[in-house]
């Protein structure tokens, strides 16, 4: 029910009433049924220095123009108005929209919620007694509810806009920041009249860029004179000189008009090698001399060719040394008048002559001028004319130029001179026109010759539409240049603004099709710069309407959570206005209640226009439902705890509150971290019921876990059974190595095989921030796994440092996601109070590090003669053998020598040192060896900055963390010796006290590696018991055993383990030999 | 008139930092290629962007086919820029295109620039008799007659092949600022790329360069990175990026932002 305007005027203060006024106008000059918000946004725009104009040029997106994104919200503006239907009769004052009413309503509500920045008006009426008390909305607030409008917000988004963004610049004053404005504002090059290239281009005919170039060379004080380095320097010194002796002196600055270039290069080069003799180079030289006495110009250019003549093997040492010398001297007795010029076809060359002569650079005064490309006429350029024959059909290309000559008026002298040429470029005469009359007398009208550029190919062009079209748009610019130089001081004309006044429905016709990702013609392809909507990306689109919706309702509190969904899921359906019936409306709302979305969808009257946006439709209803369900489901979680009682709707989860329950569950799993896992499970339980994280005064249900100290398979292995015992399955784990870019591959590594669901290819083309947030949008609960934090990029510490604060876990583009109810737990090798303790550790046989490196290979078992005295010590006959490297270094062969240069840099933490040691050891040629000492330095100075700032960003995150778990390590040492224990045992039994056995370091790692990773506490003993205990009897068997002879369990290098049991990484049998 | 060169260019300087470092992209990007990379390095640095005129974000009137001719027009361009921020020292991180203007500017203004990261460089797409530069004249003649007969297939054609890894994300933006080039202008400058000859100039590049190169690339062979490395004139190191395509900003952009940091603090 529409609101009559002076009603909802006196809701409003002066200011907003006049922005109301303007919307009307705008929807009476339309002739519309009603006053809408878009017809505000509309008229808002349309003042040249509104609060919403203004914050929009604050919050647009940097990579386009702001005319071009300005542009871009108007034409969508236009485009969404146009589409409005029109009233049958026209309306004085078409009445104020339920939408803009309610705007109004909500502006009101805000505004009252903020009483200092309200104006109570107490209308106090004589006579009548009864204070009415009403309150008079400021425009701010009006824009602000304004903008909550869901088809504004769309329409925004079809420009780039986000509506929230403009929202919190129009309450944020603007801040002075680094802004570009501060310098003096520089031309570009080719706009400006007064930038030397363009005034040197505007004096060329040929247009050749090089030759441009060497004049800039010659017109310098010192360093006059161009030697041309480069592949085709020689093509470019030809070109250049026979330009300027061909008469066409005009390739030269002004000041050297009158130039001429005397080759020397054939008396040059024949002189070197022999063939001209000497009297006739020193009479060349003379004339050269007499030239340059004799020109009454400027001077002469002596060309001595391409360097490669001097430094060749044939040239003969003393006619070269002649040469140099000689022309020093005439450069000397004539600098004024005298340039060099040659050519080197590599810098190398040059350098020859340099180490010949060294001084050679400052007597001729050289430039090295480089030179990278073909002058223009030759090679790949040669076929090209810009436009012409581009095209297959003329037609789109032609708007947007047809209509820069529509808004630029020429003055009627000018109109009429143009369009004479035209009518003779079309007849495909020739044409002689005033310019070229008058080109003697001002030297720019030759340079607006030039843009026609295509005067040459008339005769062509009658054969060929697009070309004869080029010319005929290349006469309307040089008239058009004319007409401005001449008889309008106005500036250039605007060309882009011209030209995105294409009719909007074409610009909106690309928007769709850019929205159904397909674009299949060419000629979208050219609508894409004929129109000024390649401004808003693709992509962008499609994912920001979307985003937005998906951000509010979850960032909203849980009642307004179904209100706020229903209304911002209309937009996307793109419904024309006249189907969004209100009943629609309340029928998506009421399923959201009772959370069966789809079937209300599907039930919806299939119109035609609906259809259209089926696809996408169904990609985002997909998405919200998702959404829906979480939102939905954590309400109900919150509710279910807050008021503790239990919930029904839990499925199989187990309830967190229970801390005995927890406890006992993880214990099971990791046995060996008694404290951690109680601490573990206080908190959690902690939290779970109702002591946890407050933001505001709602309770959150997000639970942030620190996980210090080394035991990296403990802590993977207590993530997933959180995320077991929370909900329901381990599949809801989100398990990532925020170290990972500093792995080094190490195929076969157990530990790789086991992190393999997390390898690098999901990464690609991700950051890794965005890999999370993708994750967390698939899996709303789960446990977020977060190894290596104190390893975190930027990206990755600002968005965890958001998402602890807020709640929501930013990505990359700023799309936010809910992580209420998640539980995070980040993973860190530091524990802060001894961090100093892990590198300077008690001597460990067996380190976490090098636990970590070990390899699933396969093993043999060998026999040997002991060599020394094999005495049994310590009452076992089984020992393992000193970790390499550590051991006589005799029996290292060449192979191991990785693994010496491994285990000998495991213990630096400083990865910055490691790198450096690793690539001395591997031999970077790469890296200059005498510099290795200084880039450390280097590399130190400015990596420290970088450490510092992230333990700065840690320690304030562990802040905040709920609860920080500092484990223990895994005691393998101990280990080690228990399954030493189970072997001796083992071996005692088949071969009985008095033989050897010797166990291969490696061999114990990786032993001691699946210990630590499998699940059952006793598979090692298990495969003690039934691999090793099988092998030992095989080996008895097959081997002939001396007294002396030692039996040793190695590992088979290169050799890896294939057929293994299932959950093991231990060979399933052993080698023998 | 108040068109800037800063404007008319939409450079943009972003982050804090003491040292300035200039991401300029390649042919057939723009500035937005580096979204995945620029968090990385805002913190330390003042990151300056820009976009070539002949990037689809910028007003095709500002391309002017007679002057655009070479490199040394955009080279022009780059050096006004960086004068007109007031930069005196610079890092510059060029990608293939870039790259080559990098080199350009370098040998005109040495002082400027501490350090060169080239990212997909060649001097030389062509072969020639000692030199492999991955195209033969009539492949190129060949490419250059498809993009003009439709430039809509040639986009979809080329992208998927440039970005090389199988990462649709990055097709598709690279896709996207392809078809934002007006096909005229990315023909013009497609010709004057493979008209460019950097090979006779690197030895008077003085500056240190770090040459980053993919395992595999349609653009550039392994060989190249090899040759830049032994021809620049300065310091030069090569890195290997453990990805594949012409367009590791975006298909591996963590993976290249970590090694560009340490190349760039070496």
């Amino acid at each position: 029910m529409p609101t009559p305007v002076s009603a909802a005027r006196q809701c409003l203060t002066e200011e907003a009433a006049r922005a109301l006024e303007d919307a009307v106008a705008v929807a009476r000059r339309r002739s519309h049924a009603q006053t809408t918000s878009l017809h505000a946004v509309s008229a808002l725009l349309a003042l040249p220095s509104s609060t919403l104009r203004e914050a929009c040029a604050r919050t647009r997106t940097g990579a386009y123009s702001p005319r071009l994104q300005f542009r871009a919200l108007e034409l969508s503006v236009g485009v969404s108005l146009d589409r409005l239907p029109s009233s049958s009769k026209a309306l004085d004052e078409p009445p104020v929209s339920n939408s803009l009413m309610a705007a109004i309503k909500r502006s009101q509500a805000n505004q009252r919620r903020h009483p200092e920045s309200f104006h109570l008006h107490h209308q106090i009426v004589h006579g009548q007694q009864q204070t009415t008390s009403l309150l008079k909305v400021e425009l701010k607030h009006f824009i602000l509810s304004i903008l909550d409008d869901p088809i504004v917000s769309r329409v925004l988004g079809e420009a780039g806009f986000r509506s929230c963004d403009l929202k919190l610049a129009i309450i944020h004053p603007p801040v002075s920041r680094f802004s570009r404005t501060r310098f003096p504002p520089v031309f570009l090059c080719n706009l400006t009249d007064s930038d030397p290239g363009r005034r040197s281009f505007s004096l060329e005919v040929s247009g050749d860029e090089n030759s441009k170039r060497i004049g800039q060379v010659l017109l310098k004080k010192s360093g006059k004179n161009p030697l041309l380095v480069g592949v085709c320097a020689n093509d470019a010194l030809r070109s250049f000189t026979e330009c300027i002796n061909k008469g066409k002196g005009s390739a030269l600055p002004s000041e050297l008009a009158g130039l001429c270039v005397i080759n020397a290069e054939k008396e040059i080069s024949g002189f070197v090698n022999g063939v001209v003799s000497e009297d006739k180079m020193g009479s060349k030289f003379k004339e050269l001399g007499n030239a340059v006495e004799q020109s009454s110009g400027p001077g002469i250019i002596v060309n001595f060719g391409d360097l490669k003549e001097l430094i060749e093997d044939g040239a003969s040492g003393d006619a070269v040394g002649f040469v140099v010398s000689q022309l020093t001297r005439l450069l000397v007795l004539n600098c004024e008048k005298l340039w060099l010029m040659g050519a080197a076809g590599t810098y190398e060359t040059y350098l020859k002559l340099l180490g010949r002569f060294p001084s050679i650079e400052k007597d001729w005064d050289l430039h090295p001028l480089p030179i990278t490309s073909m002058p223009l006429k030759s090679g790949l350029m040669g076929s090209f004319v810009p436009f012409g024959g581009f095209f297959s059909t003329t037609s789109d290309f032609q708007r947007p130029f047809s209509r820069i000559n529509q808004s630029f008026t020429r003055c009627k002298l000018c109109t009429e001179n143009y369009e004479q040429e035209a009518a003779v470029v079309r007849k495909g005469g020739s044409t002689i026109s005033v310019v070229d009359q008058c080109s003697e007398i001002v030297p720019w009208l030759r340079m607006a010759e030039l843009d026609t550029g295509k005067r040459v190919d008339v005769a062509k062009a009658k054969d060929d539409p697009a070309t004869l079209n080029g010319n005929i748009l290349g006469l309307q610019k040089k008239w058009n240049d004319i007409c401005q130089r001449l008889h309008q001081a106005q500036p250039k004309l605007d060309i882009s603004r011209a030209s995105s006044q294409v009719p909007s429905t074409q610009g909106f016709h690309y928007a769709a099709n850019g929205k159904e990702g397909s674009s299949k013609d060419s000629s979208t392809s050219e609508n894409q710069y004929a129109s000024p909507s390649p401004c808003m990306p693709t992509e962008l689109q499609k994912v920001f309407p979307l985003e937005q919706n998906i951000q509010l309702p979850v960032a909203s509190e849980a009642e307004s959570c179904n209100f706020k969904f229903s209304t911002y899921s209309i937009p996307h359906k793109n419904l024309p206005p006249n189907c969004t019936s209100s009943s629609s409306v309340t029928s998506v709302t009421t399923d959201l209640g009772l959370g069966t979305l789809y079937a209300s969808r599907s039930s919806e009257p299939d119109s035609p226009e609906l259809s259209a946006h089926k696809e996408c439709l169904q990609h985002i209803s997909g998405s919200i439902s998702t959404r829906v369900d979480a939102v939905r489901e954590s309400t109900l979680h919150q509710i279910a705890y807050s008021s503790s009682s239990s919930g029904p709707n839990m499925g199989g989860r187990s309830d967190l509150r229970d801390f005995k329950l927890l406890w006992r569950f993880l214990g099971d799993k990791v046995c060996w971290q008694d404290d951690a896992i109680c601490s573990i499970s206080k908190a959690i339980s902690r939290c779970r019921s109702g002591n946890g994280r407050h933001c505001g005064s709602s309770l959150r249900g997000d639970i942030w876990l620190t996980f210090l100290g080394p035991d990296k398979v403990g802590k993977k292995r207590i993530a997933s059974a959180l995320a077991e015992i929370a909900f329901g399955t381990r599949e809801s784990l989100i398990s990532v190595d925020l170290g990972f870019q500093e792995w080094v591959h190490k195929p076969n590594s157990i530990f790789e095989q086991q992190e393999l669901e997390c390898s690098d290819t999901e990464f690609r083309g991700k950051t890794i921030v965005d890999y999370i947030a993708g994750e967390l949008r698939k899996k709303p609960h789960s446990v977020v796994f977060l190894q290596n934090v104190d390893k975190a990029n930027n990206l990755v510490q600002r968005s965890l440092s958001q998402a602890i604060r807020l709640g929501k876990f930013a990505d990359s583009y700023g799309r936010e996601i809910s992580i209420s109810n998640m539980i995070f737990v980040v993973t860190s090798m530091i524990t802060k109070h001894n961090r100093t303790s892990l590198s300077s550790k008690e001597l460990v046989e067996f380190p976490e590090e090098r636990i970590l490196k070990a390899k699933g290979y396969q093993m043999q078992i060998l026999t040997e003669y002991a060599a020394g005295d094999a005495s049994i010590s310590n009452g076992m006959n089984v020992r393992v053998t000193p970790q390499k490297g550590v051991s006589n270094p005799s029996s290292v062969n060449k192979r191991k020598l990785t693994e010496t240069c491994d285990s000998l840099t495991q213990d630096e933490t400083f990865e910055m040192q490691k790198r450096v040691q690793m690539s001395r050891s591997y031999l970077d040629l790469n890296l200059p060896v005498d510099d290795l000492s200084e880039n450390v330095d280097n590399g130190d100075s400015d990596s420290d900055s970088i450490r510092t700032n992230t333990e700065a960003w840690l320690e304030e995150f562990l802040e905040q963390v709920t609860e920080k778990v500092v484990f223990k390590p895994f005691n393998f040492d101990a280990h080690a010796g228990k399954i030493l224990k189970d072997i001796s045992l083992q071996f005692q039994r088949t071969f009985g006290s008095d033989a050897m056995l010797e166990i291969d370091y490696e061999v114990m790692v990786q032993l001691l590696a699946a210990a630590w990773l499998s699940d059952r506490s006793k598979a090692v003993e298990e495969w003690v018991e039934q691999v090793l205990c099988r092998s030992f009897a095989e080996a008895r068997q097959k081997y002939n055993l001396s007294a002396r002879s030692v039996m040793k369990l190695v590992t088979c290098e290169g050799c890896f383990v294939e057929g293994k049991p299932p959950g093991m990484c231990l060979p399933a049998r052993i080698n023998l030999k | 008139m108040g068109n800037t060169l800063l404007e008319a260019l939409n450079v943009r300087v972003e982050g804090s930092g003491q040292k300035f470092l200039v991401l300029a992209h390649g042919f057939g990007t723009d500035q937005s290629v580096w979204k995945g990379i620029l968090p990385s390095f805002t913190p330390y640095y003042r990151v300056i962007l820009y976009d070539l005129v002949c990037a689809g974000s910028v007003n095709p009137d500002y391309f002017d086919f007679r002057r655009y001719t070479t490199l040394d027009s955009y080279v022009d361009d780059l050096i006004n820029i960086l004068d007109a921020l007031k930069v005196d020292r610079c890092a510059y991180v060029g990608h293939s295109f870039s790259a080559m203007i990098g080199i350009l500017a370098s040998i005109r203004r040495p002082e400027l620039f501490t350090k060169l990261i080239l990212i997909g460089a060649s001097p030389r797409f062509l072969n020639d008799k000692d030199y492999h530069g991955g195209f033969e004249r009539g492949e190129i003649e060949k490419v250059l007659y498809a993009m003009e007969a439709n430039y809509n297939a040639w986009v979809q054609g080329f992208a998927p092949l440039a970005v090389g890894a199988d990462v649709p994300d990055a097709v598709r933006e690279f896709s996207r600022t392809l078809f934002n080039m007006r096909p005229d202008i990315t023909l013009f400058v497609s010709r004057s790329i493979f008209n460019s000859d950097l090979r006779g100039v690197l030895g008077l590049v003085k500056v240190s360069c770090c040459i980053f190169q993919t395992t595999r690339d349609v653009s550039v062979p392994t060989s190249v990175a090899t040759y830049l490395r032994d021809h620049l004139g300065g310091r030069n190191t090569v890195e290997t990026l453990d990805t594949e395509g012409h367009l590791p900003h975006l298909s591996a952009p963590g993976l290249l932002a970590t090694k560009l940091r340490r190349a760039l603090s070496r």
